[in-house]
């Protein structure tokens, strides 16, 4: 969640009042955590300073799994695979070619990320349960490599790991090993709550609510999942290197698949997509785990081993059963029953404009890549086939620039099969998509995005877990430039905030500025509907799709919509409209294509076009002059 | 030489029957409810250190093995009616935790049940036969019989009766299988059945040789879970097809290159086809996106 500060607001702080507003949460957080683990030494237990020890090494996995579930929609199974890796590869450069600690620890982390990297790139093409499985066998390869091979001291493991020195003094006992840990801890902390703010973050969470909106903006899920992933291990492997450290032992058990369970059960129980979640999980799973052990051979005498995996189970399964968003959610729905003062009340979602003024106060801007007139799309000979069906069959249309095209057709006459071919959602069977001389048929939608091809989709594909600004703002996805790293350092508050201010404005042209901080799935189906031609104009596009723009819109929603859409094309938009709204679509456009079962059957101004005998047979039924009747009947209605 | 090969065969296909049999199971699952069951194997430990347990009590060995299968048949049914079906959104995410968590339930029963040490099943009635110094164990015969019997049982099952002809729709025509007079919940329940049903018997047909291990079900049900990527997920025959070939990677593996290595072939298999034909051995590839 970005926190709640209004563009103009923003403008007129000092940089530190603006950074403390952005990083409230974080640096309170943060601050308290700290007090905590220095306080901590001096007054636990030496049992319970072994757990926290433990529970600050396994938030670092912790937080890295959560990065990959709440922010890639991606489960691992094998968290534990790349925890052994940094270990042993840490406890190697240490012990066999005694490099010194912070060179160890640095290739240890490298080394988790690049199996990671190795995995990743094949893997993270395919959606569903293909990461959790894969994981889960190299959780076992880990285990079965460290065991067979004589560098790894088979099942011995490594062992000899001398404590760390810093500024010459030993970290030797827990409560310095405490005070050692922690600051990685917390700029790891830092760096993961940075990155579910940053740009990169928002986009992912995007991917989640829908992928295909998501790409069509511009998001290269694919290369961002990977990045994640890629992270996530990465803070595996430092909590593999502090475990090296802090056991002076590496055996096999590091790859244990029950060890990756427990880091999932921490990420679970704390929060998916909640960062001080994963770290409260790991504290949690830590003191359960721990009193596991201690009360389940009292209840069952002679009960040995792993039996602490007995409450993991069920709390598994509780959790997501009961409680599916963990503490996080319980955290906050706390939260919002508290009375708290200053709150604003929800805003009236529904509340409609009453006025009859169809002006646009604020113009988006568009791009102009080649001259009014000038072809900027070019289909030609588009098929798809699903199985001996034909949908669409050797479309060819040539759209120039600056001009609206409709697209019409009775119902299954593969218009939108049409759109998805063009924006790169569906691979055509055979043909060509052409868009300022670029063939992006058969790429994925964010290619076409990338060329500056924005759409919105007949049935809607809104961002649900953000609010309406929100999801005008992932519109502006692709003029940002900050990328994971730069989200991570937290070094692009600026950019954010000029986008957000762009993303007020694009909302003002249609009139939903009243409406921009409420949930985007709050929104009346019209309301909804205009938020997304909104966000694609965020984008800035040079070529507008839209899937019937004016369905469940209002009679006065429809003029501004219409009116918005005449001055985009003044402004040098070419627009390509598939609507069912005929007379709508008669008056707004320049050129009208007429789908019939797959076959472009007319294509011309709309004159001729209405007046074609083959259109008025293929919409209104067989018999040509009592289609004509209807048609005018139609028209005089409307 | 050729002896060797061929004894290498024979124990890699009766291995792989057992990979074959948890295949059918997580198919079965799978193209119902969408699911991938991480507790199937569990299903496999399950009865196999139920019936060595039974057996060691005094149980005659069927009459253990049939109550072993039935119980846990009933425990698979279980699951599903008390915790899969009480989703309503079940995203690969949340079926993942959810049956990951099951595992890890199950594991922690057996564990405390019957302890952390493997248990075998005694052998099967039957003598081992050599052919042409080729030996063949008669447990092996039972492996490879199991999944003629019940693995073919259940291919018939779901290809030729209307139940399992519905079964199949479900996944992708509720109501064109509720016309056919099977509700999604029966067509639920039935899966997770049959699931339950297949994991027991490959359980108990391998432990006399492969012993049953509280924590032995998750590597099991990952090689089961490779042979159903070879079917595409959605095929029985190929899947069937894939587990014996698996079975028999895995085996000359281990009598080849080194006995330790053999579990890493099916992740290395699950990787490449993974990167090569994620759409499995037999299926078309589709273009469909959306």
């Amino acid at each position: 969640m970005t926190q709640a500060t209004t563009p103009a607001l923003a403008g007129m702080l000092s940089p530190w009042a603006r950074f403390w507003l952005n990083n409230k949460g974080t640096i309170i957080g943060c601050g308290i955590l700290v007090v905590l683990m220095i306080v901590f030494p001096f007054t636990a237990s030496s049992t319970a300073m072994n757990i926290v020890v433990f529970a600050m090494i396994f938030a670092l996995p912790a937080i890295g799994l959560n990065l990959l579930m709440g922010l890639a929609g991606q489960v691992s199974l094998g968290q534990a695979a790349f925890f052994a890796i940094g270990a042993y590869t840490h406890a190697i450069m240490l012990t066999k070619l005694h490099l010194p600690g912070p060179v160890a620890a640095t290739i240890g982390v490298l080394a988790a990320m690049l199996v990671a990297f190795l995995v990743g790139l094949p893997i993270m093409r395919l959606r569903g349960h293909y990461l959790a499985l894969a994981t889960l066998g190299l959780g076992f390869i880990v285990m079965i490599g460290v065991r067979e091979w004589d560098v790894t001291g088979r099942t011995t493991g490594i062992y000899g790991i001398a404590r760390p020195t810093v500024l010459g003094v030993p970290i030797d006992n827990n409560g310095f090993f405490l005070w050692f840990l922690t600051p990685f801890v917390v700029i790891g902390l830092i760096l993961a709550l940075n990155l579910t703010r940053s740009r990169a973050g928002r986009a992912l969470s995007a991917v989640n609510d829908s992928e295909l909106a998501a790409e069509s903006l511009g998001v290269n899920t694919y290369a961002l999942r990977l990045k994640v992933f890629v992270l996530s291990a990465g803070f595996a492997g430092l909590g593999g290197v502090f475990y090296a450290y802090q056991v002076a032992i590496v055996s096999p058990a590091t790859a244990e698949f029950h060890l990756s369970v427990s880091i999932l059960l921490m990420v679970v129980i704390g929060g998916l997509g909640s960062v001080w979640g994963a770290v409260a999980g790991a504290f949690l799973v830590q003191f359960l785990g721990e009193g596991m052990r201690d009360a389940i051979p009292a209840i069952f005498p002679g009960a040995t081993g792993e039996v602490q995996l007995l409450g993991y189970g069920i709390v598994l399964i509780l959790v997501i059963l009961l409680l599916p968003g963990g503490l996080h959610q319980a955290a906050t729905s706390l939260w919002a029953k508290l009375p708290f003062p200053g709150r604003r009340p929800p805003a009236d979602a529904h509340a409609q404009a009453t006025e009859d003024d169809f002006t646009i106060p604020i113009l988006p801007n568009v791009s102009t890549p080649v001259a009014l007139g000038e072809p900027i799309l070019e289909i030609s000979g588009l098929t798809k086939r699903y199985g001996g069906v034909v949908a669409v069959n050797e479309v060819n249309l040539t759209v120039p620039a600056g001009t609206i095209l409709g697209l019409i057709g009775p119902n299954g006459a593969g218009k939108t099969t049409c759109f998805n071919m063009i924006s790169g959602a569906l691979v055509p069977t055979s043909g060509t998509v052409t868009f300022l001389g670029q063939v992006i048929s058969g790429r994925k939608p964010n290619v076409a995005a990338s060329h500056g091809l924005t759409r919105t989709f007949q049935n809607l594909q809104v961002f649900t877990s953000t609010d309406v600004v929100g999801n005008v703002y992932m519109g502006r996805y692709r003029q940002g430039t900050a990328g994971v790293l730069r989200g991570m350092l937290g070094l692009q508050s600026a950019e954010q905030t000029a986008h957000r201010a762009a993303a007020y404005e694009i909302l003002e042209s249609m009139r939903l500025t009243d409406a921009a901080d409420d949930s985007a799935s709050d929104l009346s189906f019209g309301k909804q509907r205009m938020m997304e031609v909104c966000r694609a104009l965020a984008a800035e596009p040079a070529l507008l799709l839209l899937d019937e723009p004016m369905a469940g819109l209002s009679g006065a929603e429809r003029e501004v919509m219409a009116e918005l859409l005449r001055r985009l094309r003044s402004a040098g938009l070419t627009i390509v409209l598939v609507e069912h709204d005929v007379a709508q679509v008669m008056s707004l456009a320049d050129h009208v294509a007429v789908l019939d079962d797959g076959v472009l059957i007319a294509h011309g101004d709309p004159e001729s076009v209405r007046n074609d005998p083959a259109v008025v047979v293929a919409y209104l039924g067989t018999d040509l002059d009592e289609a004509e009747a209807d048609l005018n009947e139609l028209e005089e209605h409307v | 030489m050729l002896t060797d090969f061929l004894q290498l065969t024979v124990a890699g296909l009766s291995q792989g029957s057992v990979y074959a049999l948890l295949a059918v199971g997580l198919i079965a699952v799978y193209t119902v409810r969408h699911v991938i069951n991480i507790a199937q194997g569990e299903f496999a430990m399950l009865a196999g250190l139920g019936s060595a347990w039974l057996t060691a009590s005094g149980m005659p060995l069927f009459l253990a093995i049939l109550v072993a299968i039935l119980t846990v048949t009933l425990v698979a049914i279980a699951m599903e009616r008390l915790i899969i079906a009480r989703v309503k959104k079940l995203t690969p995410l949340i079926s993942i935790i959810l049956t990951l968590g099951v595992s890890t339930l199950l594991q922690a029963i057996m564990l405390l049940i019957w302890g952390p040490e493997a248990k075998g099943v005694p052998r099967f009635p039957g003598t081992n036969v050599l052919i042409g110094g080729v030996s063949i164990r008669s447990q092996e015969f039972w492996m490879i019989g199991a999944l003629v019997v019940v693995g073919g049982g259940i291919v018939l099952f779901y290809e030729k009766s209307r139940w399992g002809k519905a079964l199949r729709a479900c996944a992708e025509q509720p109501v064109a299988a509720r016309i056919v007079g099977i509700s999604p919940v029966a067509a639920s329940v039935l899966a997770f059945a049959i699931a339950g049903l297949v994991g027991a018997v490959a359980g108990v047909v391998s432990s006399p040789i492969y012993l049953s291990l509280w924590s032995g079900g998750v590597l099991l049900g990952l090689k089961g879970f490779v042979a159903a990527v070879l079917g595409g997920f959605v095929s029985f025959r190929a899947a069937i097809v894939g587990a014996l070939m698996l079975g028999m990677i895995e085996a000359y593996v281990a009598g080849y290159v080194a006995s330790g290595l053999r579990d890493g072939a099916a992740f290395l298999i699950l990787i490449l086809v993974l990167v090569v034909r994620p759409q499995g051995l037999v299926l078309k590839p589709t273009a469909v996106r959306v």
